[in-house]
């Protein structure tokens, strides 16, 4: 064999002739080597509908079932679901972001309230025209889900979502420890006066090991449900207009259809009220007391555990946590749940959650029928078969998910919404997550302190969410 | 420039004779020259590529994006210097450079202190069998990941149900609230990232002690030089080099902090643990401010060049090379 350089024949030698067999041998073997490309990234390389939801790969195969039975009504769609971990939702929604800048951006995406407005503005697209032209299959749904859960999806007069799943942060509590304190179940119209003289019995009862009340410094569940009890929150709630192409089509004949409107809104923030204050005084006066922990920045890994080893007496939580308790072992009369007490109003909090379909989705119909499909009363019953969250549709919230696990008074959770319509979304803007820190870093400060200490972290409160709300968009 | 031709490429002297062998002049051997240079060119190309890739582009991409502003959603427009004034004004990226100072000075002294006084325990005081071990045990926290061991830790320094509150209890100490408090929350971080990183040092102290004439020491016993003395007046001026690396290493380190106080406090209470690339991480992926995330990094950047320069000055100084 030979070879022209430079003009001139150059004989190849044997040890060149080996190495050029050598080196071809391993070009074959790692070309032919099975690995990852860029046609595995869901939704590149073929024209499947890609989804992204928060989990792991076991949630993604949860919803198999699902896909099966969407398949099997749109054999000419395929799917595919991408389960993606992160530690909460702010979490998720960098990923997705970072899933956009890189240019494969899924078609759906699974997005709780703490992202919805963020969607809304930037990536979403809204569902109006879908909802408008499938109404008489839409009809069925809405009349089975009540109308704040919708509201907490409009976005300046438009759906950018249906909620799936939702969680108010409603009381639970340790039934042993209320009994040894000599405590009935609270009134469904108990006070936060009545709260604080629960826990004090309870702390009387069982001086050492054991937290009356545990609470964690997060957007849901944490400082906000005493804020929206007192009648306010520490950003100024406004709402839009527009929206009533939905309420009216929809919800003309509900009660509580005068409330509704085009999404809310928050634009100022408002630590510096007084009524802030005084929610912070009060939950300073529980730590102070001894008959609330100091909550920890994001805790709450280890509540779950806690409560069900009987160490804790009462703490805010939603349905997602029934299924949860009842895997750590905790007996279904070893806990019971009530209303959030009252303060000015009985106002409550929630977050709920839902398919957002992209702007950038490749097919917006097939998004849609996803969307719709996942809404069926026969795809949330295979979604959602146990009480690890509270689907939101009123008719599934019954006895038989509730069977064997517990509350008692599971029925709490949908009567929540029933009895104050006026409860609201977790607030958040499509800054949540500056607001969400800014709310955070101040609380544990706020609540540890004298009431000097708790001025200053109102004050640094009310600086960070001006610096975090400064662009709108 | 040499022109010998080197040995492998010297012509065979069993070469049959009636083949001549190819003419090797100047030409040739520039030939060869070139072939080398090509070569060399081959196996550097991965490291240069990767380097340029996942280096040098995202320097000067980062440096660029520092005058724009950009939300990863819309196209980037420029800005100026408004990045740089908005980060000079927040009191929250000012507090948390401040935060970062503390933490190195405290932390880097500590670590530094730990890793010196056990290496030379280690090296002086120690079997061989026990030598070894202590080697992999002080190392072993490095190799964990800091995000677990700070989870780990996180449930360790609970103020209700923590493990340190309750050995604590049993002398009689009442809980202490660890993460929940400005004080408590920075003496956690300090410590968990102290724990995990001084074995890196360690290691480096072990390998210095270890280059340390023996002779040095007997020469300072018979000019009567005991215990301490021994160490101020001939480990430490010896172990100054190594000193120096380890400590240009753990400032470095040190300054860009992040999994430990982000799983540990979140930077809380307040702003009391949160750190320069915390907050750069913030700017960016949550406030999605990522220009004003690349001001900070170029910030934080100008700040570690110039203390690794005043080091690398004052080592002119206080550096003793054998």
């Amino acid at each position: 064999m030979t070879g022209a350089i430079n003009g001139q024949l150059r004989q190849i030698t044997r040890r060149t002739a080996l190495g050029a067999l050598g080196a071809g041998i391993i070009g074959a073997s790692v070309a032919s080597w099975p690995r990852l490309s860029g046609t595995d990234i869901p939704g590149r390389g073929d024209n499947s509908l890609s989804i992204a939801i928060l989990g792991t790969a076991a949630d993604a195969a949860a919803r198999q079932r699902a896909i099966d039975a969407f398949s099997s009504l749109h054999p000419d769609i395929k799917v595919k679901v991408q389960a993606i971990q992160a530690v909460d939702w702010k979490d998720f929604f960098t990923k997705i972001l970072t899933m956009v800048a890189a240019g494969t951006p899924p078609d759906v995406v699974y997005v709780a309230t703490e992202g919805a407005q963020l969607f809304a503005e930037k990536l979403a697209h809204p569902l109006d025209e879908y909802i408008r032209r499938d109404a008489a299959d839409m009809r069925e749904f809405f009349s089975d889900v009540h109308p704040s859960l919708v509201e907490a999806f409009m976005y300046k007069g438009s759906l950018y979502q249906l909620p799936m799943d939702w969680n108010a942060a409603n009381m639970y509590y340790n039934t042993a420890a209320f009994a040894e304190a000599g405590l009935d179940r609270p009134a469904d119209d108990w006070t936060h006066l009545d709260f604080r003289n629960n826990l004090a019995a309870m702390r009387k009862a069982r001086p050492s090991d054991f937290t009356p009340y545990y609470w964690t410094n997060r957007l849901f569940g944490g400082v906000v449900p005493w804020l929206y009890a007192n009648d306010t929150s520490f950003l100024k709630e406004t709402r839009s207009t527009g929206g009533d192409w939905l309420w009216d089509g929809f919800y003309a004949s509900d009660p509580s259809r005068s409330l509704r409107s085009g999404g809310y809104q928050w634009l100022e923030p408002n630590a510096n009220d007084d009524r802030v204050f005084e929610s912070f005084d009060y939950l300073r006066g529980l730590v102070k007391d001894g008959l609330g922990v100091r909550p920890e920045e994001g805790g709450g890994n280890s509540l779950v555990g806690l409560f069900a080893s009987n160490r804790i007496g009462t703490t805010p939580a939603g349905g997602y946590w029934v299924q949860g308790l009842h895997e750590a072992g905790m007996a279904e009369d070893g806990f019971d749940v009530q209303f959030f007490p009252r303060w000015k109003t009985q106002r409550h909090q929630f977050g709920t959650a839902g398919y957002a379909m992209m702007k950038t989705a490749k097919d917006k119909d097939a998004a849609w029928e996803w969307i719709k499909f996942s809404s069926s009363r026969e795809a949330m019953e295979l979604i959602f078969p146990n009480p690890a969250t509270t689907p939101a549709r009123r008719s599934m919230v019954n006895e038989k998910l509730y069977a064997g696990k517990g509350p008692a008074h599971w029925k709490v959770f949908y009567d929540t919404l029933d009895r104050f319509p006026t409860t609201g979304p977790i607030p958040a803007p499509p800054q949540q997550a500056a607001v969400e820190t800014a709310l955070m870093k101040n609380v544990s400060l706020a609540v540890s302190g004298d009431e000097q200490q708790l001025k200053q972290a109102l004050a640094s409160m009310q600086r960070d969410l001006e610096i975090a709300l400064r662009r709108q968009p | 420039m040499s022109t010998t031709i080197p040995p492998r490429e010297r012509p065979r002297q069993d070469a049959r004779p009636d083949k001549p062998a190819p003419a090797r002049g100047r030409k040739g051997a520039s030939g060869n020259r070139h072939s080398q240079r090509w070569l060399a060119w081959v196996f550097l190309a991965p490291t240069i590529l990767g380097m340029g890739l996942f280096t040098l582009i995202p320097i000067v991409a980062s440096v660029v994006l520092a005058f724009f502003r950009w939300d990863i959603i819309s196209a980037p427009s420029f800005v100026g210097f408004n990045n740089f004034a908005e980060v000079v004004q927040d009191p929250t990226v000012r507090v948390s450079f401040l935060n970062t100072i503390v933490f190195v000075v405290v932390a880097v002294a500590l670590q530094l202190g730990l890793a010196l006084a056990l290496a030379i325990m280690v090296q002086e005081k120690m079997p061989a069998w026990l030598r070894v071990f202590f080697r992999s045990a002080f190392f072993f926290p490095l190799i964990l990941s800091a995000a677990s061991v700070s989870i780990f830790m996180r449930y360790l320094f609970n103020e209700q149900f923590g493990v340190v509150n309750w050995l604590l209890s049993l002398v009689g100490i009442p809980a202490v609230p660890w993460l929940t408090t400005p004080g408590g929350s920075a003496a956690v971080v300090i410590l968990v990232y102290v724990w995990q990183n001084f074995g890196f040092s360690f290691l480096l102290f072990i390998g210095g002690l270890a280059s340390i004439p023996v002779e040095t020491y007997e020469a300072a016993s018979i000019d009567g030089a005991t215990g301490w003395r021994k160490h101020l007046h001939v480990t430490l001026p010896l172990l100054s080099p190594t000193t120096l690396v380890a400590s240009v290493m753990a400032i470095i380190s040190a300054l860009q902090v992040f999994d430990q106080p982000y799983v540990l406090t979140r930077g809380g209470p307040g702003d009391s643990t949160r750190t320069a690339v915390m907050v750069i991480f913030e700017s960016a992926f949550q406030r999605l401010e990522f220009g004003q995330a690349s001001a900070i990094g170029v910030l934080l950047t100008l700040i570690i060049m110039a203390i690794t320069a005043a080091q690398f000055r004052l080592s002119k100084r206080f550096v003793f090379y054998q």
